[in-house]
């Protein structure tokens, strides 16, 4: 029998379901009064950064090829009789998948046929297929997947920051690997992997729209097969507190040079708490968001454009922060970002910037809860992250300024950042 | 459901509010239709200042505090050609009133502040702000520079303009940037002023809101400017490529880019519409397309190749990264699977999986507030409005003989290439 536990927000008046299916799969309901469609989403916490893990019992960690969780996700999709979105192709549903730096998730949203093609998801899933001819054939598309990527420019950007920044830890490289990587990938690698990430304790279902609790457990009772759950410990790649290098650029045709900077925040624990990355967020918001005196000195000035924007970047060993842009000159901008990060350390987060931001993340969390899609994709984050998906709302509504002046202080340390540069040779 | 129309409040402004409880937010997009005019530059600038500032809200701080108070509001203004028609377009979506903090409207306050900053906008004396104007225009140019930077939408944007040069479709990207930096406040009113004449307004709403409310508040244009005349909307379709044309540009590209026009032979927007999308999908839309299946599955050349039909100029685009040694085998693979769908030998089942998957696709349409202003805003030009259901029972009724029918009026116009410098690639 599976376990059904009902999950409720007063303030959305919406619902949804947990359930600990009997073959060991955790699933997700969200059910959508008047929604035509739905989305199903199937998901494994297996990603482009798990390249060394050990099998709870197993002494010595694994080392694997880079790329080899994204290669995956395009292989599953074979099988030895019609591949998958043949079958899809009968039931009407629009399918597809994705590869993350912590997680590969398998999707499709449909109107029509819903228990149809979730019974396709999880038989694909469940049956891998490889033969050295069909992974000889995607080393070809895959290929031109990241030559593709060669050529833009803001993805680039992003990865010349994380290698400057990052001396181990594997989110330095490339989802999809290199085109030398993957040429190492062998049908008995991607079984290998396969039979290590792809298991009832290391996965989940989330479904959310015009669906019921009763559909998606009838499937899942044919479909989903108890196997063998396998505790998965991912390495902790203990990085130095410094960075690699300070400024790294490289030349691609760009109109104008396109920076990041990154501030690595010196971690001892793999994970932050979603309060502090809640934190985060309302801080880069705070202090470079679109009403901070900073974005209006660097607009007056003409040193940005309005593609500068923030990011707060974390996962398993690693968490930063990091700001984006487009400029001839970058270096003064890094000089002004520092300049003001130094200022709100001294004098502190002014109260009604705090409260104006915490109401715009109060209004962003509620704008959530209308697309299916979002729905199911941050049940599957919140769950491998150890989060419900409602808590965020209680989360924020507890943090107050001093919480953002302490994390500002701890999690910001200027000596540890770093600046690529896209630019024209 | 009952059947949708758009109301036409005054002469030129069009109204439609599609109610429903079942969203946590609701949406609001203000468009204003001009036909292709000496004023293009001007628009483009218009577009980006009237999202960024205002008179009342004259600087990025207050006008950005202000959309961060109405609950972090996604606020967005753009502009783009639906065929030959430019339409700039101000869109906000915001939580439902039920959510408010403070028991005041978020959807009233929301309307205002549109109002607000379309009506005064951030000028003087039949002047925009000096400084604004030169910080806009910056930032124009600095965007149409930056087209370079994505090199799958700039193959396409050459295509274009090299494709339709001398209809007012190929925008000549040089010219535009030319006319840009000769602007200054003046002409950007002048622009202005245009829009609020001549263009054809179009609102639309969907979500928990008063529907009048937000009417009313529209209402008035006529009143409050002066021979306020809609022009007319006018769009070239050319049916036939005589000829097909090559061309080719250098950049240090890591993977070339191959961009195909097609002319579809449509003699208006509404022309064989229905078959003309389905022939479109199964030759280079879904998974199941011949596209996919051929020139990425079974040849292995690349990670993308689709294609997709753009009604309101009646012409289809291919698209696809490749090597640049495998150009003539994915080019000949590409116009192949044209002669596949010109003589009928697509299957029946590429048939069936391409109507199961575009009417199961227009079903689901109306799942969002955003996605709803979206449908329904883009048939505002047609006769009648079809809901997402009706989509795609006309999507169903598509025979394989009006596809086949739609293929052969097919002609392929350009084909053009972005690659590596030579000797680079060679």
């Amino acid at each position: 029998m599976s376990n059904i536990i009902e999950i409720k927000n007063e303030l959305l008046n919406d619902s949804y379901y947990e359930i600990d299916h009997s073959s060991g799969y955790k699933i997700f309901v969200y059910p959508k009064e008047n929604y035509s469609s739905s989305y199903a989403i199937f998901g494994t916490k297996y990603g482009s950064i798990d390249t060394c893990f050990k099998v709870e019992g197993q002494e010595k960690f694994t080392e694997i090829p880079e790329g080899i969780a994204h290669f995956l996700e395009h292989k599953l999709f074979e099988s030895e009789e019609l591949d998958a979105f043949a079958r899809y192709a009968k039931t009407g549903a629009s399918a597809n998948a994705y590869t993350s730096f912590d997680k590969t998730c398998y999707l499709f949203s449909c109107t029509d046929n819903f228990e149809d093609s979730l019974e396709i998801l999880f038989d694909f899933v469940q049956n891998p297929y490889f033969t050295e001819q069909t992974v000889q054939k995607e080393q070809g598309i895959i290929g031109q997947e990241i030559r593709m990527y060669e050529d833009e420019p803001g993805w680039e950007s992003l990865f010349v920051l994380l290698r400057a920044m990052y001396h181990n830890h594997p989110v330095r490289i490339d989802i999809a690997g290199t085109v030398e990587s993957i040429s190492e990938i062998t049908a008995d690698l991607l079984y290998e992997c396969y039979n290590t990430f792809y298991n009832s304790a290391n996965m989940a279902l989330a479904v959310a729209g015009n669906v019921t609790v009763e559909q998606v457990l009838k499937v899942a009772d044919k479909m989903l097969k108890s196997n063998e759950s396998k505790k998965i410990e991912r390495k902790f790649m203990e990085e130095p507190a410094t960075v690699v290098e300070k400024t790294a650029v490289k030349n691609l045709p760009v109109s104008m040079p396109i920076f990041a900077i990154g501030f690595k925040e010196d971690i001892k624990t793999p994970c932050r708490t979603l309060k502090e990355s809640i934190i985060s967020n309302i801080l880069l918001d705070v202090i470079a968001g679109k009403t901070s005196s900073l974005y209006e000195k660097l607009l007056d000035e003409g040193l940005i454009n309005t593609t500068f924007d923030t990011e707060y970047f974390e996962g398993y060993g690693y968490s930063a922060h990091i700001f984006t842009g487009e400029s001839h000159e970058y270096e003064k901008v890094r000089e002004y970002i520092n300049e003001e990060l130094k200022r709100v350390v001294r004098e502190g987060v002014n109260e009604e910037d705090f409260d104006r931001i915490k109401k715009k993340h109060y209004g962003n969390f509620i704008m959530n809860f209308n697309d299916i899609d979002s729905i199911s994709n941050s049940l599957i984050g919140a769950y491998f992250n150890g989060d419900g998906l409602f808590e965020q709302l209680e989360v924020l509504e507890s943090i107050t300024v001093d919480d953002v002046n302490n994390r500002l202080r701890t999690a910001i340390n200027l000596e540890n950042s770093s600046m690529s540069v896209i630019k024209e040779a | 459901m009952n059947k949708k129309s758009y109301i036409e409040i005054e002469k030129g402004v069009k109204f439609l509010c599609v109610n429903s409880d079942k969203f946590k937010t609701n949406c609001i997009k203000v468009d204003f239709y001009l036909p292709m005019s000496e004023h293009l530059a001007a628009q483009n600038v218009l577009a980006s200042l009237m999202g960024h500032t205002s008179k009342k809200y004259n600087t990025f701080k207050s006008f950005n505090g202000r959309i961060e108070s109405l609950y972090g509001a996604d606020f967005d203004t753009s502009i783009a050609t639906i065929g030959e028609k430019i339409r700039i377009r101000f869109s906000v979506e915001i939580p439902d009133d039920r959510f408010s903090l403070d028991g005041k409207s978020i959807a009233q306050e929301t309307v205002d502040f549109l109002i607000e900053i379309i009506k005064n906008p951030h000028c003087e004396n039949g002047e925009f702000d000096k400084e604004a104007t030169d910080r806009e225009i910056r930032f124009t140019l600095q965007n149409i520079e930056a087209e370079k930077n994505d090199k799958r939408a700039f193959a396409v944007s050459r295509l274009r303009q090299l494709m339709c040069q001398g209809e007012p479709y190929g925008i000549d990207r040089e010219k535009l940037e030319q006319d840009v930096k000769n602007l200054d406040g003046k002409k950007l009113y002048d622009a202005y002023a245009d829009m609020l004449k001549s263009s054809t307004i179009v609102i639309t709403a969907c979500g928990n809101l008063d529907g009048e409310m937000v009417k009313d508040k529209f209402s008035g244009f006529e009143n409050s400017i002066a021979d306020r005349k809609p022009a007319d909307l006018p769009t070239i379709f050319i049916t036939k490529a005589d000829k097909i044309r090559y061309f080719k540009d250098e950049m240090d590209v890591n993977q070339a880019k191959l961009v195909i026009g097609l002319r579809s032979g449509m003699e208006n927007a509404d022309d064989s519409y229905f078959p003309f999308r389905v022939m479109t999908d199964i030759f280079g839309g879904g998974p199941y397309s011949r596209l996919f299946l051929n020139v990425r599955e079974k040849m292995s050349l690349c990670y993308y190749c689709g294609a997709r039909l753009f009604r309101e100029k009646g012409i289809i685009f291919i698209q696809s990264g490749i090597e640049e040694e495998n150009y003539e085998k994915a080019l000949s693979e590409i116009l192949n699977q044209l002669d596949v769908m010109k003589k009928g030998e697509f299957t029946d089942e590429d048939f069936t999986s391409s109507i199961t998957a575009l009417s199961d696709a227009f079903k689901g349409v109306e799942d969002s507030p955003v996605a709803v202003c979206t449908f329904y805003s883009s048939q505002v030009f047609d006769d009648s409005l079809v809901s997402g259901q009706e989509y795609a029972e006309k999507i169903a009724s598509v025979t394989r003989e009006q596809i086949v029918e739609c293929a052969k009026r097919v002609s392929v116009d350009s084909v053009y290439i972005l690659a590596g410098e030579s000797g680079d690639n060679e």
